[in-house]
């Protein structure tokens, strides 16, 4: 499904040029549940948001399902994003003026689909990560558990192929977290691709291959399964 | 402590330097506005004061409704000045002015025109401020003869001569004038200019006891402290007394009953109140006033624009609170008091509004010629070192500093400091009191564009409307009355040139410079009221393209035609001549008694006065005087005058060679509206572009405070375009709301200016959709520019700061 060759990126200000992916190179196969681990600053969130289509790479390539997108612009990135590729946030990234109804509804708003529709999507994903209760309440009434179950629910909301997590736990208790980390697993069994950043030993341990980065690069890869 | 306030004010105001660029900006084109138009209301509303007795000097005015016809005149009846004189003891003194049209001085055989003459009651030079600077200054002109000059008409008739006691022919030796006298110029500012005063007790009509016949300018001087509201209230008994036998006389009917059906009345003006209420523009006023409604007009642009200019530092102010607010929690945490903090703020606002000011004088500066030719003025930058203006600067600086600054003070030294140190202070985008004030700001600059577009409809509808008459390819030579017995061999001169069309012999014009004369009309022994008389010859109606609806025009087949007339409808109407017209008869009542007149023909009615007013009845009579009045029917003008210039000097006559065109002169009839609607345009571009700028300054901020929020929707798969809807959507929805504010208060307020037309235009559903979409267009384009940028940001860079 994705397959990364030698791909780089930079980061220049003024003075320092900073190599944030040093010819990263690797492979990950459709209903893959992958983690990628590494020390702040090694270039997980760079990788994450390169595969995610929210930023392009400095050199190398980038298949996506086989196609070549890293010359992609910007429209055609977010065509294929928002059809593919769902996110989950470390900060939930909720928009607080949304309630959790309108919050989930969000990508499908943007992929045009028609209202009755839309609301028939919404329930059923809610009732999926039992926060239907909750879905007329704005994020901040709202516990961190259920606001990143909201998040996920946002993310899977559109069926996306690929769902790409960072840190989703990061700023949850351990009960909550595991309550993520079995949810993304029963979306993984259910066929999505999911790609996790984490510093967690324990949550890398859902995924069946976990790979370490240090500035930029590959150092091992474990496969757990 | 003070010395740190500034240090950190300037150090704020620098490092917030996008804000402040734009308050500071908005400000100074307030400041510069309120100061440019204060000069001009200044200057408007000063006139006559320079007399030392000003508060104490009325004006004698007479209005009256006879027949159905309005009069109001500045000029009353020659015994009315003595009467009240003698009849009332608050008045102290009372002179008379009587202007004279087009006089002429002959000395030394060269001739003078083009000045300004009036004759003059002798005590006219102590009510009024006059510096004689030489000859008699304790009564000079007390002998019958005497004339008193100004020092420029002394320099143009006597050169280093001493002007004292030199003889003066007036009028082709009419009379003979001794200069007693030279004056210093009469200020600019007052109602009235002349150059020439000569004495009242040399002239005749000044004896008449009619209380018919009004001519004479006249002005009260009154007991210090007496009002003149008081006096006012006695008049109608002298009315009474005194106009009541003569009205008798002349109309056959008792005053009583003349009473009844008619209203006659005479009236007091304060000497400083007649250059701000010209309603005497074409029945005496002695130079256009302005009209005190523009004065408000003006005044409240400059002052919407200094609000609008207060409301953007504000309401920027209260945006950028989230910025400052970790600055307040902090500064309180460390024992800051709110006071403190309130002084902080108030000498930011302090130090921009100085900066403000600098800025606004630079733009004064800059722009006060510009002004000036718009207005029409001449002022100086040291004009605007006046007492007034300095301390109206100031009090603004104050007004503008606790304006601008208070709110934001109050409100930012208000945060509790734990909310904003533990992140928890959001500025929410529902501010009411930012919202009502951008709504506010929208209700006038959509209030000025809807105002501005009315005002253009009705321009053009002045100059578009059928006036009844082909006012272009008309050249006037006023002057060829001057010609005399030679009038007539110039008028066939002139015809030999192919591109003259017509040519009509007559010093009636509709617009611009003309003759007027007016005279009772009575039907049988009736009287019915005064009428506008033309005196023109056959070629009259052909030349200016009138419309003839019945009967003949004037003809030489027919003979004399001296008691023929041709009149308008609005006479015929008013005559009750409502079928046929032609052949019925009227009398003028003229000075050697009645005049029996025969109807030949009807015109169709013509605007021959300003579309201010309504077609009043005229009468067209056959007696060709005065200048004559060409059609031409050649674009190639300038070839047309030279050959016409070549004529005029054959005759030889000592006069230059003068012309004016028709429609310049009908121009010109408009040009008060004109001055309005240029200084508006401008003055409303300004106001809109400070309003812009805030709301530039406030999506700037709405963009910042939800950089999480676009970047989450662009994330999720939000395109540019929707990007900038959402960031619109709530600015849009505040122009809307200030449109059914401002739409109605417009409607109404440009329907009281339009009542000034007798002609006007409707104002049309389509205009407010226009401004609608003018106003809308102008914000939308603002809120792209800046949400734009915005939208097209990665959303990387803004989730990344989590």
């Amino acid at each position: 499904m994705i397959k990364i060759t030698n791909l780089e990126k930079y980061y220049e200000t003024e003075e320092v040029q900073t190599i944030a992916l040093n010819k990263l190179s690797f492979e990950v196969k459709e209903g893959e549940f992958a983690a990628i681990m590494g020390p702040s600053g090694c270039g997980k969130s760079t990788l994450l948001n390169i595969l995610g289509l929210l930023d392009d790479p400095d050199g190398g390539s980038y298949l996506f399902n086989g196609i070549e997108v890293a010359g992609y612009n910007e429209s055609k990135r977010a065509q294929l994003r928002k059809h593919n590729i769902g996110f989950v946030f470390q900060s939930f990234n909720l928009i607080d003026e949304l309630t959790v109804f309108e919050n989930v509804e969000l990508p499908l708003i943007y992929t045009g689909v028609k209202p009755a529709e839309r609301k028939e999507r919404v329930h059923e994903v809610l009732e999926k990560m039992q926060i239907m209760h909750r879905r007329k309440h704005f994020p901040q009434q709202l516990s961190g558990g259920q606001q990143q179950r909201v998040a996920v629910a946002r993310a899977v909301v559109n069926k996306p192929k690929l769902i790409l997590a960072d840190e989703p736990t990061g700023n949850l208790d351990s009960t909550n977290g595991n309550e993520v980390m079995d949810l993304l697993t029963e979306l993984n069994e259910a066929g999505t691709t999911i790609i996790m950043v984490t510093h967690s030993e324990h949550d890398a341990k859902f995924s069946h291959r976990i790979i370490r980065m240090l500035d930029g690069q590959k150092v091992t890869e474990n496969i757990l399964v | 402590m003070i010395r740190n306030y500034f240090k950190i004010a300037f150090r704020n105001i620098l490092k917030n330097k996008g804000i402040y660029s734009i308050n500071i900006i908005g400000l100074s084109f307030g400041l510069a506005t309120c100061l440019l138009i204060l000069l001009f209301i200044l200057d408007e509303s000063s006139y006559d004061k320079f007399n030392q007795k000003a508060d104490d000097i009325v004006r004698v005015v007479f209005k009256a409704n006879v027949g159905g016809e309005q009069i109001s005149e500045a000029v009353v009846m020659p015994p009315v000045a003595q009467t009240l004189e003698s009849e009332f003891p608050e008045v102290i003194d009372a002179v008379r002015l009587r202007k004279m049209n087009d006089p002429k001085f002959t000395y030394n055989n060269k001739h003078f025109r083009d000045f300004e003459f009036a004759y003059i009651d002798s005590g006219f030079l102590e009510v009024f401020d006059f510096d004689i600077i030489k000859g008699d200054s304790a009564n000079p002109l007390e002998n019958p003869n005497s004339i008193i000059i100004s020092q420029d008409q002394a320099n143009l008739y006597f050169g280093t001569e001493d002007p004292i006691g030199k003889n003066l022919s007036f009028e082709e030796g009419d009379k003979q004038f001794t200069v007693t006298a030279v004056f210093q110029e009469i200020s600019k500012k007052s109602h009235f200019e002349f150059d020439v005063f000569a004495s009242m007790n040399g002239y005749e009509y000044a004896n008449s006891t009619s209380w018919v016949n009004s001519d004479f300018h006249t002005y009260l001087l009154l007991k210090d402290g007496s009002k003149y509201k008081e006096l006012e209230a006695k008049l109608p008994t002298i009315i009474n007394k005194y106009m009541g036998p003569q009205i008798r006389e002349a109309l056959g009917v008792s005053y009583s009953k003349f009473k009844d059906e008619n209203e006659v009345g005479l009236f007091l003006q304060p000497l400083t109140a007649i250059h701000l209420n010209p309603g005497f523009v074409s029945s005496g006023d002695l130079k256009p006033g302005m009209d005190v409604k523009y004065l408000y007009i003006f005044g409240a642009v400059a002052l919407f624009m200094l609000l609008i200019a207060c409301i953007n530092f504000m309401n920027l102010a209260t945006a950028a609170a989230s910025k400052r607010a970790k600055e307040v929690g902090i500064r309180k945490a460390l024992g800051s008091k709110q006071n403190q903090l309130i002084k902080q703020f108030l000498i930011e606002s302090f130090i921009a509004t100085i900066i403000a000011v600098v800025l606004a004088g630079l733009l004064v500066f800059l722009f006060l010629p510009t002004f000036n030719q718009l207005a029409g003025k001449a002022f100086e930058i040291k004009d605007l070192l006046q007492f007034s203006i300095v301390i109206l600067t100031l009090i603004l600086i104050f007004i503008v500093t606790v304006l601008a600054g208070g709110y934001p003070a109050f409100y930012l030294s208000s945060i509790q400091p734990i909310l904003v140190l533990k992140s928890k202070f959001t500025t929410s985008g529902k501010s009411n009191l930012r919202n009502g004030l951008v709504i506010f700001q929208f209700v006038i600059s959509a209030g000025l564009i809807l105002a501005i577009i009315i005002v253009y409809q009705q321009l053009a509808f002045i100059q578009n409307k059928d006036l009844g008459y082909n006012k272009d390819h008309i050249l006037v030579i006023r002057d060829a009355q001057l010609i005399g017995e030679q009038r007539q061999s110039f008028i066939n001169q002139v015809l030999e040139d192919p591109k003259v069309k017509s040519i009509t012999n007559s010093s009636f014009l509709p617009a611009g410079e003309t003759d007027v004369s007016m005279s009772g009309v009575l039907l049988g022994d009736e009287y019915q009221r005064r009428m506008f008389i033309y005196n023109v010859d056959e070629y009259y109606i052909p030349t200016l393209k009138l419309k003839l609806l019945e009967g003949r025009n004037f003809s030489k087949e027919f003979g004399a035609e001296q008691d023929k007339v041709i009149i308008n409808e609005t006479a015929s109407k008013s005559l009750g001549f409502y079928e046929d017209p032609i052949g019925k008869t009227f009398t003028q009542d003229t000075n050697e008694g009645g005049q029996l007149l025969t109807v030949i023909g009807v015109v169709k009615d013509f605007h021959f006065k300003s579309l201010h007013r309504k077609i009043e009845p005229l009468i067209l009579k056959h007696n060709p005087y005065g200048g004559v009045i060409i059609r031409t029917n050649t674009a190639d003008v300038s070839s047309l005058l030279t050959s016409i210039e070549s004529k005029w000097q054959k005759i030889n006559i000592k006069q230059p060679f003068s012309y004016t065109f028709l429609n310049e002169s009908f121009d010109n009839t408009y040009l008060k509206e004109k001055k309005m609607r240029d200084i508006l345009s401008v003055f409303t571009g300004l106001t809109i572009l400070v309003a812009c700028m805030g709301l530039f300054g406030l999506v700037t901020f709405a963009a910042e405070r939800r950089v999480r929020e676009i970047g989450i929707r662009k994330v999720l798969g939000s395109s540019v375009p929707e990007i900038i809807g959402l960031l619109s959507k709530d600015f849009i929805k505040l122009i809307l709301v200030s449109f059914v504010i401002a739409f109605p208060l417009g409607y109404f307020l440009m329907e009281q200016w339009l009542q000034d037309f007798a002609y006007r235009i409707e104002i049309n559903w389509w205009v407010f959709l226009f401004a609608a979409f003018i106003t809308t267009l102008i914000a939308f384009g603002t809120i792209v520019l800046k949400s734009f940028k915005a939208a097209i940001a990665n959303p990387v860079k803004s989730l990344r700061t989590e």
